[in-house]
């Protein structure tokens, strides 16, 4: 009944946009770390969160259930907007995709929770940083669903998200912690109650860098263009001379494509093989991420330096890229630590990780009044005041 | 005793070190001859001491040459010619030699011999047997090769030009001469290391 | 150049670079495993030479042509500032030796502590009247004029940190010492390069500000003296302040997208 009452302020589901080959990447994932007792509104000792992220072309909801002893995925459903090759998502297009399927979404997400709108004690939604209108249309249905059910908002920023999550998942208890996005390349450390950015791009960040590079190759953007990239730089073997640029903590990237883009041109024009570019698109792909990782690899191991910490923990959707991942763990081996990844249920964008970091800060009794919901493009890591850590 | 033996510090243990300083030197042309012949007699870095502004800027060419001759990097064909190479703070070797090396006016002079087994001479010369070669052929008093003595005898303009220390403003500004050469022995260190590079 | 706690409780040991295996008055003792590499204090020629051994070990991680390219290329290019900055009249480390291919760089060894420590051990766990603390302010007031004494000669460092800059105390400390005075001498630059455009400078400032930031929180209210003794270091200095907004302002809008 309360599922039926959803739907209605929001745009009917219909089929996916004929423009954009949309297919569906939901993952489900149960992890029963204990088994907790029946969710109680009075007693609590049980907290159940619904997450809601859509600040980029992934539309996720999920729900999480915190005991004092025990964190519970109840569901982790995700919907992708792809774009066809050789285009990015542009920020209207995921809007619609993220209003078309919020509804279905959110209802597939309660049922595989197996919990009713009574058991949700908050809605947790990505206030920023994203794309502003798939944010809002998110967050639209954030407030309606908290309206509807009687329940406070919880507005959660996407990358301490994405590193509570990695924290939880891993545990990993107080790590460097390497955030490589479409939208976000930063290097990061905990200190004094905020997550501190000790390192980050100048200018683009690497995941919009391996996605703009795609387009000019029009590798598919299906599951993702870093995958594929990744894909055909297994098959590459010569180093091709790119920028390599890292200043202190922070690195630039748009240099890098700029060259990249340049040689893919020229790999198109005169095509591979020693009479043409003398290179192949896999040689390109290879040189690309060898570059790219070895600076992300090095502003990692400087911040880790910087603050005497050997831990790691990759969070983001270039963090599912396992050669990145296998550099980074022979770095941390070498300094005598230890890395931490995840796959791409939690690395990629995902609102399980948004119902996660709002419940912890809903415990600390922090709540966002429907007056002060609205997104923000602009949202800092270090802006967040992180209550839930001593 | 003339012939001093020196210790450095990272420097393999097969090789040996050894330091003369002469003043007064009266026949630097025949010395001078004895390496334009190839003589194998004279295998010896002969230093005009002029150019030398102490005992760490003498050693830390023996020291990169050294290095060298042990990661088989020379530059130059031996050890000796690679010293007074090092002192110069340019790749050009001709030059170098010039400017460092003994010439016929050189009037004070460092010898530096550096030894080591190898497949030629497995067993390299005593220190005694450099020692009575040097006496038998430096026509020169044999003086301790003391920072205070290099002092007297460096000519600060030239070595300033070699080292291309001149027009530097906060260094001319320096009162204090001691603190000044010192100043100078620094940078004279900083242009070795990078050798025109 | 001292270890941290982490740094301290490494379990491991690593292989030593070549050129410290041969024989010397003490054994070479491993200061930092720096992101830049190892730093060993060792001597230089003679016993009572002490000097800093930058080791930059091959990179495992990274592609074998990439790796020799960058050590090379860091090595030669530190070292060339460092003596252009000596030349120019900067404070920093003497360069002592090197060797390009094998990975390291011989240097003066600084007496004194990174500038982090005595800001930190000024702090304490004081959370007030810092905006007021006379000597600390002008400890800051020091490295703005060192900072902008290096951009006027045309280096940009590329790695400003309050762990990149060493307080040489005076030789005589006189009564009732803060810990503050001293002489600045910039280390670390293995990142710098030649440059005098306002841009780079005002990216370097942001580095320091930011790297200030996130290591001394609590001293960030102080920190606009360093800028203040920057804008009166050199003439460009205001420009390249200028350009520092700039950076700032594109810097936070670098979080736009999620």
């Amino acid at each position: 009944m309360a599922a039926a009452a959803v739907s209605s302020p929001l745009p009917p589901s219909t089929s996916p946009s004929s423009t954009a080959a949309t297919t569906s990447t939901t993952t489900t994932t149960t992890t029963t770390t204990a088994s907790s007792p029946p969710a109680s509104m009075s007693s609590k000792s049980s907290w159940i969160a619904l997450g809601c992220e859509g600040s980029a072309n992934k539309l996720g909801i999920g729900l999480i259930r915190h005991t004092p002893t025990s964190t519970t995925i109840l569901s982790n459903l995700r919907h992708t907007f792809i774009s066809p090759p050789g285009t990015g998502f542009l920020p209207k297009d995921t809007a619609l995709h993220h209003r078309t399927e919020f509804v279905a979404l959110a209802r597939r997400a309660l049922a595989e929770a197996g919990v009713s709108p009574a058991d949700v004690d908050c809605i947790c939604f990505t206030q920023g940083p994203g794309m502003g209108a798939p944010l809002t249309s998110v967050a639209i249905g954030a407030r309606t669903l908290a309206l509807l059910w009687d329940r406070p908002l919880v507005g959660v920023n996407h990358c301490v998200g994405h590193i509570e999550m990695g924290r939880e998942v891993t545990g990993a208890d107080n790590p460097v912690v390497l955030y490589v996005s479409g939208g976000n390349s930063q290097v990061i450390a905990y200190a004094e109650r905020r997550y501190r950015i000790f390192g980050e791009t100048l200018d683009i960040a690497v995941g919009n860098c391996l996605d703009r590079f795609a387009r000019v190759l029009s590798i598919s953007n299906d599951p993702a263009p870093g995958y594929n990239i990744e894909q055909l730089a297994k098959k590459g073997t010569r180093l091709l001379d790119l920028p390599y640029v890292v200043k202190g903590m922070d690195c630039s990237f748009s240099g890098i494509l700029a060259s990249a883009e340049a040689l893919a041109a020229q790999l198109l024009q005169l095509g591979p093989g020693p009479d043409g570019a003398g290179f192949t698109v896999e040689d390109l792909c290879f040189s690309l991420q060898e570059t790219i990782f070895a600076m992300l690899v090095e502003i990692t191991e400087r911040a880790m330096a910087h603050v005497g910490s050997s831990q790691v923990l990759i969070v983001g959707g270039v963090g599912c890229n396992e050669r990145l991942q296998d550099m980074i763990a022979s770095m941390a081996k070498e300094r005598g630590g230890s890395v931490f990844a995840m796959d791409e249920r939690f690395c990629i964008d995902n609102g399980i990780m948004i119902a996660h970091a709002g419940l912890l800060a809903y415990r600390t009794g922090f709540r966002t009044p429907l007056e002060e919901s609205v997104c923000t493009q602009r949202f800092r890591t270090d802006d967040v005041y992180v209550e839930w850590r001593d | 005793m003339a012939v001093e033996i020196v210790q450095l510090e990272h420097v393999p243990s097969s090789y040996q070190i050894h330091l003369a300083l002469f003043r007064n030197v009266k026949n630097a042309g025949f010395l001078h001859q004895q390496l334009l012949a190839r003589n194998a007699d004279f295998e010896y870095a002969f230093i005009d001491a002029s150019t030398i502004v102490s005992r760490v800027h003498l050693l830390s060419a023996v020291f990169k040459a050294v290095n060298s001759s042990a990661n088989g990097t020379l530059r130059t064909p031996n050890i000796h010619s690679e010293i007074v190479v090092s002192l110069s703070s340019s790749s050009n070797i001709a030059d170098a030699y010039r400017r460092f090396g003994v010439s016929p006016s050189t009037s004070d002079l460092f010898v530096v011999k550096v030894t080591f087994p190898s497949d030629t001479t497995p067993e390299p010369p005593s220190a005694d047997s450099i020692s009575q070669h040097l006496k038998d052929n430096v026509e020169g008093d044999a003086v301790p090769a003391t920072d205070q003595t290099i002092q007297a005898i460096t000519d600060v303009r030239t070595v300033r030009k070699s080292y291309k220390l001149n027009g530097l403003a906060w260094l001319d500004a320096i009162k204090d001469e001691l603190v000044k050469r010192q100043e100078i022995e620094r940078l004279i260190l900083g242009g070795m290391a990078l050798r025109g590079v | 150049m001292t270890a941290t706690a982490a740094e301290a409780a490494a379990p491991h040991e690593f292989p030593l670079p070549k050129i410290l295996t041969n024989p010397a008055s003490t054994p070479p003792t491993l200061i930092t495993q720096g992101a830049e590499g190892r730093l060993y204090k060792t001597t230089y020629l003679l016993p009572d030479i002490p000097c800093a051994l930058k080791y930059r070990p091959p990179k495992p991680w990274r592609h074998p042509v990439l790796d020799q390219r960058l050590t090379k290329h860091r090595i030669l290019s530190e070292a060339r500032i460092l003596s252009k900055c000596r030349r120019d009249g900067l404070r920093v480390p003497d360069v002592y030796a090197l060797d390009e291919a094998a990975g390291w760089l011989m240097l003066e060894w600084v007496q004194g502590t990174p500038v982090r420590v005595n800001i930190n051990q000024r702090l304490g766990s004081r959370t007030e009247g810092i905006e007021d603390d006379e000597e600390l302010k002008d400890l800051m007031r020091r490295i703005g004029a060192a900072v902008g004494k290096m951009h006027s000669i045309g280096v940009i460092h590329g790695d400003l940190t309050t762990s990149n800059m060493m307080l040489k105390p005076p030789a005589q400390q006189t009564d009732g010492a803060t810990g503050l005075e001293g002489e600045i001498v910039i280390i670390d630059l293995g990142l710098a390069s030649g440059g005098v455009h306002d841009e780079d400078r005002a990216v370097d400032l942001y580095v320091l500000e930011r790297a200030f930031g996130s290591t001394h929180p609590r001293a960030e209210c102080i920190f606009s003296e360093v800028l203040d003794a920057y804008r009166q270091s050199f003439k460009q200095a205001g420009v390249a302040l200028k350009k520092l907004e700039d950076v700032r302002m594109r810097g936070r809008k670098r979080s736009m997208l999620g």
